[in-house]
C-alpha cells in the first residue's frame, strides 16, 4: 500500500539542501527541534518529504516528530509569505491597539490572520511580546523592527516591500 | 509503608502511586486517563485528592503521587467534590454527546450552564492521550498528540492513513469513553483513515485481527504462531491445562 | 585605569533591539565612517551596547567621559555631534533628554528622574559596554567572580554565600536561588545539568532579552559559577526563538569566554571543567515553565509533568538540575564578588537586592527600569515613568503577565517584592509593569489574557485547557453584551478549580487577571452585564459616542478625523454624530481638545 505517495514531492535540488541540513546534526531526538526551525528558515514551512526524511534520519516515528511541528508555533505545515508581518498582541500593544493594527494589515492585505497572500509575498502573523514594548504597537517583517505603527505607516511599509520586487 | 486514606491504613509499596494503591485497595477514585500497565499521565485531573503531610495539605492528582511514609489522604472532601464537578462540567463542555461524560455529569449531578453548550458539537475525545500511550506501548507510535491548547487533537501524521499504523486496535481498547472509531465490515477494518484485511482465526473462522497486527507480533517476538482470537486462545490454554490436570491424576 | 584612556572620549551607541529599531545601526556606522574621515587628533572610541532603558525615547547615544546623553538621535545628527561635542565640547541641547518631572533638559542620562532612583545590579554593564568584546566585560571586573570562586572559595561555600545573600528566583515564583542550589548539590547523581531559562514570554516583560543581548558575560559567569558549586560540567541556555539578536550575541560571547579559557576543559587551569550550549525555543509560552522547558530541550513537546518530585532531583533527562532565569544568573557574579552582606543590604527583608522591571503601556517613560526590591509602585509609575500618557487618570498597572494580576490605585503605595505582591492577588512574575488609564476596559483585558492562553496553555491537563477556554467564552460574551449577572460567580468558581487541580505552575496562575479584575473592577464587570456599557469606550457593542452640546466649540477636529464621515456640524457650532454611521472607533474622542465626545452605552 503506498501511503505517502499523494502529496507534493520536492525537487532534487530542494532535497539535497534538506539533507545537507539535516546531517549537520547529530543522530540525537534532542536536536529535532533545531533541525525543523532550520528546515522552517531555508524553506519557510516543513515539507512533507522533509519530515519523513527527518524522522528516518533520527529513527523517531514520524508521528512523533509531526506532533513537535504542529506544538511549536515557529514551525508551520503550510507555506508562508516572502515577507512575514509579525504583528506583536503583548499587553503594551494591545493596550495601545494592535488589535486595530492587525484588523488594517488584513482588510489591506485581504488575508486574515494566519494566512498568506494569493501570490506568495505575505503572511499575516500575530506573535506574543517581541519585548520592544517601548514602541508598541510594533510589527516585525522578516526581522525588521516597525515602531509606533499606525494605518498611514503601515500602508507605506507594505507599499515599500510591493515595490521591492 | 503505611499510608492512611479516609481514616483507614493501608500498606503501600514504594514506588507506587497514590492511584495504583487506591485501585489496589478498591477505593473508589474517579480518573480517566489512568490505565493499570501504563504510566500515569496527570492529563484529566478527576483523580484529585488532598494530601496531609505534616501540617501540610495540598490537592494532588493522585495519578502521578508517589507515595509517602506517613501522608494522608483525603478522597472525597467537600473541596474535591467540587472540583470533580468541575472538571466534569468541563469536559461536558467540551465533548457535550460524548455518553459516557453524560452518564458521568448524571452521576455527579452535574448541570452546564446551557448558554455555553454546543448542543450540534460532533467533538467527542476528552484529550485522555492513553490511545497514544497505548500505541506507543506496541511500539507502533501511529498516532500522536498534535498542536496544543485548545486546538489540541489524537492523530495520524497530517490525519492520513499512517505506514505504521498496524490495525491493532489497541487505541480503541483503551479509549475509556470508547470513541475511537474502529469499523469491522466485510472483512476488513477501518481505523485512523487505513483500511485493512481481516485475517480469520483458525480454529472458529471468526475475522478478528489485521494481517499487519499478526506479522508486526510475528516480527517481534521471532515467532510464527498461527492466527487465533482471544476466545480460542483462552479455549486452548483451558484445554491444555485439563489435560496435564489428567496426566497427574 | 590608564590616563589615556580617560582622554580618550567615548561614543557609546544603544544597539539594543528598541533603538535597532530606530535606526541605530546606521547612526553607528556613520559615525565610524565620518570619524576615519576626520581630521580629529584623538580619534574617539565608538561603541555599540545594548540597550539603556528607556527604550521609547531611542537611539540613544551617549558621549564619555563628559557624561552626555543624546536621545532620539537620527543620522542627520551625527555631523553635528562630532563637530561640537566631539570636537569643540559643545553640548547640543535641542538633543538632551527632557525630563518631564523636572521641567527641564538634562545633559546626562544619570541625573534624570527616570535612571535616578534606579539601582543597578542585574543592568550594571548595559549600556556601558559593547557586549561583543569581553576585555570591555572584563574591564568592568568580569569573571573576577568566578577567579574567586574558583581559586579561594569551596563549593560549598560559594552556595553559602548564595544562601546568604537571600538571593529569589526572579523568573516567577520567588524560589531561594541558593536553597535551589543546596538541594541539588546534596545529591550523587551524576551528571548535573545546569539551565539558563532565556524564554521569556511573559508579555510586556523585556528584561531577560536586554540582558542577554547586553551582557551576555555575566549570565554565563553566573552559569559556570554554579556548575563548580553543584559539581556539574554541562550547561543549557533556553533562548526564546525571536530573540535572534540576544541567541547573536550570547553565541559570540560563549565562543569568546571559550578562547579566553572560561568555558571548556581546565577552566583557568582550576581542574574544573564546564561548557554551555545554546538551545533555541520554539515558540511557546508554556516553555518558560521550568519542566517543559527541560522537555523540549530533551527534543519533546513543552508538555509540563507534575513536580512532585522536584527538577534538583530528577531535571533534564532525570538528573539534577538547576534551572534560573536570566536575571537571577545574571546577579550571581556581583553577590559572590562583593559578598552575600553587601546584597543584602539593598532590598527589603526577604525581598533582598534589586529587582528590573519592564515599565509599558500608557506610561510617559516606558523602558527597563531596575530598582530596589520594595521600592513603591507609585515611585516607579509616577516619578520613575513619569506618570500617565496626556495625564490621563490613572486606572491600574498588571503585574507578572497572564500569572499576574491587576493592581488597581488603592494599592498604589504597594511595596514591589514578591510577598507584598503575592498578597493583593498579583505576583511579580518575571517584572513586566503594564500601567493602564482610564481608555483601557478591565473586562476585555481579562479576556485578553484568556485568549493569550488558550492559544498558550499546552493543552495536557483538562482544568488549564477547558477551563480557560471556558472562561474565555464567558468574557466574550461579556464584553459583546450577552453577559449574564450569575456569569462572575461561574468565573470565580472555575477560577477556583483551575488554581486547585491544574497541573503546571502557568496553569495554576492563568485564572489570576480574572480573578484580580473581578475583585478590584467588579463594578466594570456589572456596566458591561446589567448596564451594557463599557465606559473605556473599548468593547464596542457596549459603547456609543455622542457630542456635548455645550462643550463642543465647532473646531471640526473630529469630523476631519472621521473615517467614515459620520460627524456633520458647520464651523464653530456644536457638531453632531450621526450614529448608524459611526464604526465606534473612538478617533473623534482621542482628537476632541475639550473632551466633548462622552462615551455612552449601547443604544439599543
Amino acid at each position: 500500500m503506498s501511503i505517502e505517495s499523494n502529496y507534493d514531492s520536492i525537487d532534487s535540488e530542494e532535497s539535497i539542501k534538506s539533507i545537507n541540513i539535516i546531517k549537520n546534526y547529530p543522530k540525537e531526538k534532542r536536536y529535532t527541534l533545531a533541525i525543523l526551525q532550520d528546515i522552517q528558515k531555508e524553506f519557510n514551512y516543513i515539507p512533507r518529504d522533509i519530515m519523513v526524511s527527518i524522522s528516518e534520519y533520527l529513527n523517531l516515528p514520524l508521528s512523533d516528530i509531526y506532533s513537535i511541528a504542529t506544538f511549536y508555533k515557529s514551525l508551520s505545515l503550510k507555506p508562508k509569505g516572502k515577507y512575514i508581518i509579525k504583528v506583536c498582541n503583548g499587553t503594551a500593544c494591545h493596550i495601545r491597539g494592535s488589535n486595530k493594527l492587525i484588523e488594517e494589515i488584513s482588510e489591506m492585505l485581504e488575508i486574515l490572520p494566519g494566512e498568506t497572500t494569493e501570490d506568495g509575498l505575505f503572511s499575516i502573523e500575530i506573535v506574543n511580546c517581541l519585548g520592544a514594548c517601548a514602541l508598541a504597537p510594533v510589527m516585525v517583517i522578516n526581522g525588521k523592527y516597525y515602531g509606533d505603527m499606525n494605518k498611514e505607516k503601515v500602508k507605506a511599509v507594505i507599499d515599500e516591500y510591493k515595490g521591492a520586487i | 509503608m503505611k499510608i492512611k486514606i479516609d481514616g483507614n491504613y493501608y500498606e503501600g509499596n514504594l514506588g507506587e502511586t497514590l492511584l495504583e494503591l487506591a485501585i489496589r485497595n478498591n477505593i473508589d477514585i474517579p480518573n480517566l486517563c489512568h490505565k493499570s500497565g501504563l504510566i500515569g499521565q496527570g492529563r484529566c485531573r478527576l483523580c484529585m485528592v488532598e494530601v496531609t503531610e505534616g501540617t501540610k495539605t495540598k490537592i494532588v492528582s493522585s495519578c502521578v503521587f508517589p507515595i509517602k511514609n506517613g501522608i494522608e489522604v483525603s478522597t472525597s472532601t467537600e473541596n474535591i467534590i467540587k472540583i470533580r464537578k468541575d472538571i466534569i462540567m468541563l469536559l461536558l463542555l467540551r465533548t457535550p454527546n460524548n455518553e459516557y461524560i453524560k452518564s458521568l455529569a448524571e452521576e455527579y449531578n452535574v448541570v452546564p450552564p446551557t448558554r455555553f453548550v454546543d448542543v450540534n458539537s460532533k467533538e467527542n475525545c476528552i484529550l485522555c492521550g492513553l490511545c497514544v500511550k497505548a500505541c506507543e506501548s506496541m511500539g507502533t507510535n501511529a498516532i500522536s498528540l498534535v498542536n496544543r491548547g485548545t486546538t489540541k487533537a489524537v492523530s495520524t501524521p497530517y490525519d492520513d492513513a499512517s505506514k505504521d499504523c498496524i490495525g491493532c486496535g489497541a487505541c480503541a481498547d483503551v479509549c475509556p469513553t470508547n470513541n475511537i472509531k474502529l469499523v469491522d465490515k466485510n472483512n476488513e477494518r477501518n481505523i485512523w483513515n487505513k483500511k485493512f484485511n481481516l485475517v480469520p482465526c483458525s480454529r472458529c473462522g471468526k475475522y478478528y485481527t489485521t494481517e499487519q497486527a499478526i506479522n508486526y507480533v510475528n516480527k517481534k517476538l521471532n515467532t510464527n504462531e498461527e492466527p487465533l482470537c482471544d476466545s480460542c486462545k483462552r479455549k486452548i490454554i483451558g484445554e491444555k491445562f485439563k489435560e496435564s490436570c489428567q496426566n497427574i491424576y | 585605569m590608564n590616563d589615556k584612556c580617560d582622554n580618550k572620549k567615548k561614543i557609546l551607541v544603544c544597539c539594543g533591539t528598541g533603538c535597532i529599531a530606530n535606526n541605530s545601526i546606521e547612526i553607528y556606522n556613520k559615525l565610524n565612517e565620518r570619524l576615519k574621515n576626520s581630521d580629529i587628533s584623538v580619534e574617539p572610541i565608538i561603541k555599540a551596547t545594548g540597550c539603556n532603558g528607556l527604550c521609547e525615547k531611542g537611539p540613544v547615544v551617549k558621549i564619555m567621559p563628559d557624561d552626555i546623553s543624546y536621545f532620539k538621535v537620527s543620522t542627520n545628527d551625527v555631523d553635528e555631534i562630532i563637530e561640537k561635542t566631539i570636537k569643540n565640547d559643545i553640548t547640543i541641547d535641542r538633543l538632551l533628554y527632557f525630563d518631564t518631572n523636572k521641567k527641564e533638559k538634562i545633559k546626562s542620562h544619570r541625573d534624570a528622574t527616570f535612571y535616578k532612583p534606579q539601582h543597578k545590579i542585574a543592568l550594571r554593564n548595559i549600556g556601558e559596554i559593547d557586549p561583543l568584546i569581553i576585555e570591555d566585560y572584563l574591564e568592568q571586573d568580569g569573571y573576577k567572580a568566578l577567579h574567586k570562586a574558583l581559586f579561594q572559595m569551596s563549593p560549598t561555600e560559594v552556595i553559602y554565600e548564595v544562601e546568604a545573600s537571600h538571593l529569589r528566583g526572579r523568573g516567577g515564583a520567588g524560589f531561594p536561588t541558593g536553597l535551589k542550589w543546596r538541594t541539588c548539590s546534596k545529591y550523587d547523581q551524576y551528571p548535573k545539568y545546569i539551565v539558563c531559562n532565556g524564554d521569556e514570554g511573559d508579555p510586556g516583560a523585556f528584561m531577560d532579552r536586554s540582558i542577554m543581548e547586553g551582557d551576555p558575560n555575566t549570565v554565563i559567569e553566573g552559569m559556570i559559577i554554579c556548575g563548580y558549586a553543584i559539581e556539574s560540567h554541562k550547561g543549557f541556555l533556553y533562548i526564546r526563538d525571536e530573540y535572534e539578536l540576544a541567541r547573536k550575541n550570547m553565541e559570540i560571547a560563549i565562543e569568546s569566554a571559550r578562547i579566553h579559557g572560561y568555558l571548556g576543559t581546565n577552566i583557568l587551569n582550576s581542574g574544573f571543567d564546564f561548557d554551555l550550549e545554546i538551545v533555541r525555543g520554539g515558540g511557546a509560552f508554556v516553555c518558560g515553565e521550568s519542566s517543559a522547558l527541560m522537555a523540549s530541550i530533551e527534543g519533546n513537546i513543552g508538555e509540563p509533568r507534575a513536580k512532585y518530585i522536584r527538577s534538583v532531583e530528577k531535571g533534564l533527562w532525570n538528573q539534577p538540575t538547576v534551572l534560573n532565569n536570566v536575571e537571577t544568573w545574571a546577579n550571581i557574579p556581583p553577590i559572590i564578588l562583593n559578598g552575600s552582606s553587601w546584597f543584602k543590604e539593598i532590598g527589603v527583608e526577604h525581598n533582598t537586592g534589586t529587582k528590573v522591571f519592564s515599565l509599558v503601556g500608557k506610561v510617559k517613560n516606558t523602558g527597563l527600569v531596575e530598582v530596589p526590591m520594595g521600592t513603591k509602585l507609585n515611585t516607579l509609575v509616577f516619578e520613575i515613568g513619569g506618570g500617565i500618557i496626556k495625564d490621563r487618570p490613572f486606572k491600574a498597572v498588571q503585574t507578572g503577565g497572564p500569572s499576574g494580576g491587576c493592581i488597581p490605585k488603592e494599592h498604589l503605595d504597594i511595596s514591589l517584592d514578591f510577598d507584598s505582591l503575592n498578597n493583593i492577588g498579583s505576583m511579580m512574575g518575571s517584572g513586566g509593569v503594564i500601567v493602564m488609564d482610564d481608555t483601557t476596559c478591565m473586562v476585555e483585558l481579562a479576556r485578553y489574557y484568556m485568549e493569550f492562553l488558550s492559544e498558550e496553555s499546552c493543552g495536557k491537563c483538562t482544568t488549564c485547557r477547558e477551563g480557560i477556554n471556558t472562561m474565555l467564552k464567558i468574557l466574550t460574551y461579556i464584553t459583546e453584551g450577552k453577559g449574564e449577572i450569575d456569569d462572575i460567580d461561574l468565573l470565580i468558581q472555575l477560577g477556583e478549580t483551575i488554581t486547585e487541580a491544574s497541573l503546571c505552575g502557568l496553569g495554576k496562575t492563568s485564572p489570576n487577571p480574572v480573578i484580580t479584575s473581578i475583585k478590584y473592577f467588579k463594578d466594570e464587570y456589572i456596566d458591561h452585564i446589567i448596564n451594557k456599557k463599557c465606559s473605556a469606550g473599548v468593547c464596542k457593542n457596549l459603547t456609543s459616542y455622542s457630542i456635548e452640546e455645550s462643550i463642543c466649540i465647532g473646531c471640526g477636529l473630529c469630523k476631519r478625523k472621521c473615517p467614515v464621515d459620520a460627524i456633520i456640524g458647520s464651523k464653530k457650532n456644536p457638531h453632531v454624530i450621526d450614529i448608524k454611521k459611526c464604526i465606534k472607533c473612538g478617533s473623534c474622542y482621542s482628537v476632541c481638545p475639550t473632551g466633548a465626545v462622552i462615551i455612552g452605552g449601547a443604544i439599543i
